[in-house]
């Protein structure tokens, strides 16, 4: 048996998983953003045969309309809060099942983890039930508190109305992490609880110095992965609940983007925020991973 | 035992390759072999229509020629469905037994037949309707057949001269024709006789009765007026804009100059005097304040449960709700109630229209078959298969129609109503409207803040 025919049919069984994966990964990820970096520098309807080359118009444009500054500003809004607020429910929620042993963790485990298996768009129906101002949840229930009845238009502030749709993604999302960070946590072995124990160290101490250091590489993939689907699908969100309105006030960049390609006509235009999209979200990734580059703490 | 191993691994792998290129090309098998089924989903090739159908269509659509070869209809399926469209089609194909009639109908057809629009591969006929398609963006992108011409002199199958019998003439596009109406519904209020009947309110006739009324629904403890905020073109066309027309003497040319962005029309005084109503409305607090936040549906919902009197909408409204409508719920309606007293009451209209594309392969087909559908006995089937007013004139008052259909048609040919003719606004221009509306029914801007965003909005898009 000669080594290089062992080394030939090694590199053949490697090239069987990697050459389909990589053709597919090309055709249905590579294409579509050279594609949409081919289009956004086109005034197009997204209708017409006709497409006019405009260069960097397009990217002109973008900088220079208010509206996509909004859409930024809410999206990195959403970002901050939804990272604050996930983790830190979502870390509580995962001490609180796994460390303090009560009976019913199984079945809280499952319950905050029901929001993960309905679809978005669900949620997003929802919660346009609970911030109804007429029939709604929220005020029915503030009311209760009242003399009179509370009427406030929770969708329909003159500004900041885009704080509106943090609760429901911050709900719609802490299961996931919170499973996330529980698998991390049992990885733990108790010997190292119970030592610390003996040492007389409380439940935050051990909080901070045994779980934390050993689940950061969890909270690390959790915040980038946050950060990542809500620069890139805040947008069913903010659509089913608003439309980005009232006045743009809820407007996103994934939002913003279809309202340009579909509804006024300006694929080229939307293409260009599509591009936006990506290079932030790259940017934004490396950041994160950069400043959270902390040494990551292995278990010999 | 090596032997064994790695002939394990290659036929893993051999299997592996196997596998995924199958999957392959059944994807793309599908793809090709099928083009028509990916294009036009819900293309159907009528089939040779009976007799019976036939028997009332006319002969020949044109005596002197013969209509042969392909012609595809693309037609989308909204709130008037689809049984109009069938009946027409099949005594159509029924009268011109040597062509062959494809049709491409359904709810998403405008985005199923996108790529062929965008592959200069278009039907020839098309009617435009439904989300995801705007008549004035196809004429900028010259997708649509030029007909001005052909309007001038067009005939219908009866002789007579198509533009006669329209209730509202082709919207212009530089002066130059593209499309024509089909349909003639009418923007307006809605309110509940029985509950005015039983309350004791007067029903509004002008601005300054719909205005005394709703003080006294406001002082019963019920909200006077909702809409929909998140779709605020429901308040643009069924209060501002015939407001904007009655304080401009009645003269609809107000809305068209708009429409073709003309940014002095957006800064005329009947622009501010429109825009002041709607901020008396807000100031008196008879808009419900929930209208910001809701879409249509909820709007119409809480105005179906009484929560609030008044509502600007569409004549399709019953239709629409009709599973809703509560036991003894009576609608009343006016299409503006803007004017001052004794002023002409302003209908504006609401349309979709037919055209024939500019790559058609079949123009004369596209021709005759819009000569064959403007005719006045269309009206009634029209109205009786759709459930709205076409924009046919003709009496459809024997016909099988809807009542409130009947009333709409009445109400549309009465020489003291204005019909203002539809019009589409550019695409951003209107959304800049919408956004701005929205902004000042809750205060955050003033008139002459909307009127400086639109103006604006209309200067850069020239």
């Amino acid at each position: 048996m000669n080594s290089g025919t062992v080394k030939w049919q090694r590199g053949v069984f490697v090239a069987a998983f990697i050459i389909p994966t990589f053709l597919f990964f090309c055709v249905f990820t590579i294409y579509p953003v050279i594609q949409a970096l081919y289009y956004s520098f086109f005034d197009w309807s997204g209708m017409s045969q006709h497409k006019t080359f405009v260069g960097f118009d397009n990217f002109k444009q973008m900088f220079q309309d208010p509206i996509v500054w909004k859409s930024i500003g809410n999206d990195y809004f959403l970002v901050v809060g939804k990272v604050i607020g996930i983790m830190i429910i979502a870390t509580f929620f995962a001490v609180a099942l796994t460390r303090f042993n009560f009976k019913f963790a199984g079945f809280f485990r499952s319950i905050f983890f029901i929001p993960n298996v309905i679809s978005v768009v669900v949620i997003g129906v929802l919660w346009n039930f609970i911030y109804n101002p007429q029939i709604g949840f929220l005020n029915a229930f503030l009311s209760l508190f009242t003399s009179e009845k509370v009427s406030i238009t929770w969708l329909g502030f003159t500004s900041h109305t885009i704080w509106m749709l943090l609760p429901p993604a911050i709900w719609a999302g802490i299961g996931f992490y919170m499973i996330l960070i529980i698998a991390a946590i049992q990885n733990i072995p108790s010997a190292l609880y119970e030592a610390s124990d003996l040492e007389g160290a409380n439940q935050w101490q051990q909080f901070r110095t045994i779980t934390v250091p050993l689940v950061w590489e969890q909270i690390k993939v959790s915040i980038i992965h946050i950060t990542m689907t809500t620069l890139n699908g805040s947008f069913i969100i903010v659509w089913i609940m608003t439309e980005g309105g009232p006045d743009n006030s809820t407007q996103v960049m994934g939002s913003y983007m279809y309202q340009m390609a579909f509804r006024q006509f300006h694929f080229g235009f939307g293409a260009t925020i599509g591009v936006l999209i990506l290079v932030l979200s790259l940017i934004t990734t490396v950041f994160l991973q950069r400043l959270m580059r902390q040494e990551t703490v292995e278990l010999g | 035992m090596m032997n064994k191993r790695k002939f394990t691994a290659v036929s893993i792998a051999v299997l592996l390759v196997v596998m995924l290129l199958a999957a392959c090309s059944s994807k793309k098998n599908d793809a090709t072999s099928s083009p028509s089924a990916s294009d036009s989903p819900a293309a159907t090739t009528s089939a040779s229509p009976s007799p019976s159908a036939s028997g009332s269509a006319p002969a020949s659509a044109d005596a002197g020629t013969k209509l042969t070869g392909d012609f595809e209809i693309q037609y989308f399926v909204g709130g008037y469905g689809d049984k109009w469209w069938k009946k027409v089609i099949a005594d159509f194909q029924a009268a011109n037994p040597d062509l062959h009639v494809i049709e491409s109908g359904g709810p998403k057809i405008n985005d199923q037949m996108k790529p062929r629009w965008i592959g200069g591969n278009p039907p020839d006929f098309i009617y435009i309707d439904g989300a995801g398609i705007n008549d004035r963006q196809m004429v900028e992108d010259g997708q649509l057949e030029d007909l001005t011409d052909w309007f001038k002199t067009a005939k219908n199958i009866d002789g007579d001269m198509i533009s006669d019998i329209l209730a509202q003439q082709p919207q212009q596009f530089s002066g130059k024709i593209f499309n024509i109406p089909l349909v003639l519904n009418s923007w307006g209020v809605f309110w509940d006789k029985a509950l005015f009947k039983e309350k004791g309110w007067t029903e509004p006739t002008d601005f300054k009765t719909f205005m005394d009324t709703s003080d006294k629904i406001k002082a019963s403890g019920m909200t006077p007026f909702i809409h929909t905020g998140k779709y605020p073109y429901y308040i643009n066309a069924g209060i501002l804009f015939p407001a904007i027309v009655s304080a401009n003497n009645n003269d609809f040319s107000i809305l068209q100059d708009m429409a073709a962005n003309k940014v002095e029309a957006f800064k005329s005084p009947a622009v501010m005097a429109g825009l002041n109503k709607i901020v008396q409305l807000r100031d008196k607090g008879f808009i419900d304040k929930a209208s910001i936040q809701i879409s249509h549906t909820d709007s119409q919902m809480l105005f179906l449960q009484h929560k609030d009197a008044f509502i600007p909408n569409g004549l399709w409204l019953p239709n629409e709700m009709s599973k809703d409508i509560p036991g003894g719920f009576d609608f009343g309606f006016i299409p503006s109630v803007t004017q001052e007293p004794g002023g002409k009451i302003i209908a504006n209209t609401s349309t979709a229209t037919v055209a024939v594309a500019k790559n058609a392969k079949n123009k004369d087909a596209a021709k005759a078959f819009l000569q064959f559908i403007f005719s006045k006995a269309q009206a009634s089937q029209w109205a009786e298969l759709s459930g709205a007013p076409s924009n046919i004139k003709g009496d459809i008052s024997s016909s099988n129609a809807p009542n409130f259909v009947k009333d709409a048609a009445r109400f549309l040919t009465d020489p003291n109503t204005v019909v203002i003719p539809s019009i589409t606004f550019n695409a951003d221009v209107q959304k800049v409207m919408e956004d701005s509306i929205d902004a000042l029914t809750i205060s955050k801007i003033t008139p002459d803040e909307w009127v400086k965003r639109v103006t604006a909005a209309a200067a850069k898009v020239k």
